[in-house]
């Protein structure tokens, strides 16, 4: 371009304007791209910070799905390790199959009670330890299940019949149950070996019906003696009667025929008669007191007590004897024999006691060796403990006929009321300084 | 009753001696009739076997009764005593040696008025007797007479 110098300058000018304004423009233009490249690198960095957060949560997830999933591994190990130390040691035998009854575990006590090891039974059908002749149901109990998902043995315990290795038999307890994978059903039993338990069954069973056979004879025993004693009642009484009778008849009718020798005699056999028939009498007591059936009610042995030396102090009002008796002695026992017991001896007391001239009997209770002991105390004639053992036989008496009369009977009888109930009886004495008879009842049936 | 038997149902010749005598003791007048077996006794008051002759309109006023007896036993002639309508309201009184459970049980039960055992004591025997007597044969007042 050729320019006029005249024009030129205002052409310059003009031009030098017209660059400014572009150049102006350009300025402009550039820093409004400039701007928006600064925009856009704002928009890119802030994706991008998004993005990464974005990522950084991710591997912070993930990072925590690792921990669980090997949190949860870990305790599946764990899990794992609890049960296989379970059936490791368990002492029942514990065995796994699968749906095609082959078995896939055999815990070691398995392995002990069927002597098979476990690597030379896993994979074997589960046939091998069951009898012949279970097969067959076996088998189709296992089908059914399959098919139907019915099963009879599954969830109950059963008592069945297995195998050993060596072909021999034995009884078990089993219990049954099953579970399903992604692989199919499996089948796990817990058995037991029962045979010691068999063997203690069939003993108590033999047990039991040499007991029940025994309680037969007893029974047997009983009503034989039951005819016993009512025989006695009727075949010895009666001649007994007839002896004193016609005594008293050649008393009565031929007294003056009769020297005074001649009517001791036959006094004297009346006194025997009569001792006879009183010991006629206390046997069918004693007998009775055995055979009679039991009832336990509640008593109250105070009252029983206080009516039987009520009877005693009628019978012979001129007698001074003070009677202590204890208030409120209860006790589950058979009434009529207890007061068999009370009337024995009670009655010795006011009979040992008749020849002091006042006299004080006690009736309470005591404890001895943690048991309840009831107790009648008497301050008369006493006995010589030397000879305490036979107080309790049957017609043993420490005392002459002449001095106490008596059969000898009432302390069998109470000693023998007593053992019925369960409980024991003593007594405790000195000569001329009275005597003590103590008895327990324990309240618990045997 | 008009002649106020007292028939006596006993076996044992000893005691049979022994009551009678202890009636007699104690000034019992009443004609006793003594009846050794079960059957006899029927046999009287039905007037049959050896007292077919006999009157029955006329019965005793009490019976004493054994219980253990020869062929019929003692609860059956109650029984049968009992059941018939001749017989049915005369006064038994069971005297007997055995006071077992049962025997008073069934005694009562098939309708006996008294059950006494017999002492061995005799002079229990007669007290008892005597006793018997004055309750039976004169406080008592025994059902009317049926005439047919």
């Amino acid at each position: 371009m050729t320019y006029d110098l005249q024009q030129s300058s205002t052409d310059a000018e003009e031009t030098i304007r017209a660059l400014q304004a572009e150049l102006a423009e350009t300025n402009r233009g550039l820093i409004a791209l400039t701007w928006e490249l600064e925009q856009r690198v704002d928009e890119r960095t802030a994706e991008l910070r998004a993005a990464h957060d974005e990522l950084q949560r991710t591997n912070a997830e993930l990072m925590q799905l690792t921990l669980d999933l090997e949190d949860r591994v870990a305790q599946r190990t764990e899990s794992e390790e609890k049960f296989r130390n379970l059936a490791e040691t368990a002492s029942d035998a514990i065995l796994s199959a699968d749906s095609y009854g082959k078995i896939v575990y055999f815990n070691p006590a398995a392995e002990r009670i069927f002597s098979y090891s476990s690597t030379e039974i896993i994979g074997q059908p589960l046939t091998l330890l069951m009898p012949e002749r279970f097969h067959n149901a076996h088998r189709q109990g296992l089908d059914r299940f399959l098919r139907t998902g019915e099963a009879r043995v599954i969830g109950k315990t059963v008592e069945l019949a297995a195998r050993r290795k060596n072909g021999s038999e034995f009884p078990i307890e089993l219990a049954l149950s099953s579970w399903k994978t992604r692989e199919g059903a499996f089948f796990t039993a817990i058995l037991s070996d029962i045979t010691e338990r068999k063997r203690a069954e069939e003993s108590l069973e033999r047990h039991r019906s040499e007991l029940a056979q025994s309680n037969a004879e007893l029974a047997a025993a009983n009503k034989e003696l039951e005819a016993f004693s009512y025989s006695v009642s009727h075949d010895l009484r009666s001649p007994l009667r007839s002896i004193d009778g016609f005594s008293q008849a050649l008393l009565d009718d031929y007294a003056e025929k009769l020297d005074d020798n001649g009517k001791n005699h036959l006094l004297r056999v009346r006194a025997a008669t009569q001792r006879m028939g009183g010991l006629i009498d206390d046997l069918l007591n004693l007998s009775r007191v055995t055979r009679t059936e039991m009832r336990r009610v509640k008593i109250d042995l105070s009252a029983v007590a206080r009516s039987i030396t009520a009877e005693l102090e009628r019978m012979q009002p001129s007698r001074q004897v003070k009677f202590v008796i204890e208030e409120g002695l209860e006790t589950t026992a058979d009434p009529h024999l207890l007061r068999i017991v009370l009337e024995n001896l009670l009655g010795n007391a006011w009979k040992f006691t008749s020849k002091r001239a006042s006299a004080c009997i006690e009736f309470a209770k005591t404890h001895c060796d943690g048991a309840t002991a009831y107790f009648v105390r008497d301050d008369g004639a006493g006995f010589d403990p030397v000879y305490a053992k036979r107080l309790f036989g049957a017609f043993q008496r420490l005392h002459a006929m002449s001095e106490f009369p008596g059969t000898g009977i009432g302390l069998a009888t109470v000693q023998r009321i007593v053992h019925r109930h369960g409980g024991r009886v003593w007594a405790e004495g000195a000569v001329e300084r009275g005597a003590t008879f103590y008895f327990t009842l324990p309240e618990t049936n045997l | 009753m008009d002649n106020h038997v007292i028939l006596l149902v006993e076996d044992n010749r000893d005691d049979e001696a022994l009551t009678l005598r202890a009636l007699n003791k104690n000034s019992i007048r009443n004609e006793i009739v003594v009846a050794h077996d079960g059957l006899e006794a029927l046999d009287y008051l039905f007037g049959e076997g050896f007292y077919a002759e006999r009157n029955t309109n006329s019965l005793p006023e009490v019976i004493l009764l054994d219980l253990k007896l020869p062929k019929l036993d003692g609860l059956e002639v109650l029984r049968r005593i009992r059941a018939d309508e001749r017989t049915r309201l005369l006064p038994v009184v069971i005297l007997t040696s055995s006071i077992e459970d049962h025997d008073r049980i069934n005694g009562y039960g098939l309708g006996a008025n008294s059950y006494v055992r017999k002492p061995v004591d005799f002079n229990e025997f007669m007290e008892a007797v005597r006793q018997l007597g004055l309750y039976w044969l004169i406080l008592n007042e025994p059902p009317p007479v049926r005439r047919t």
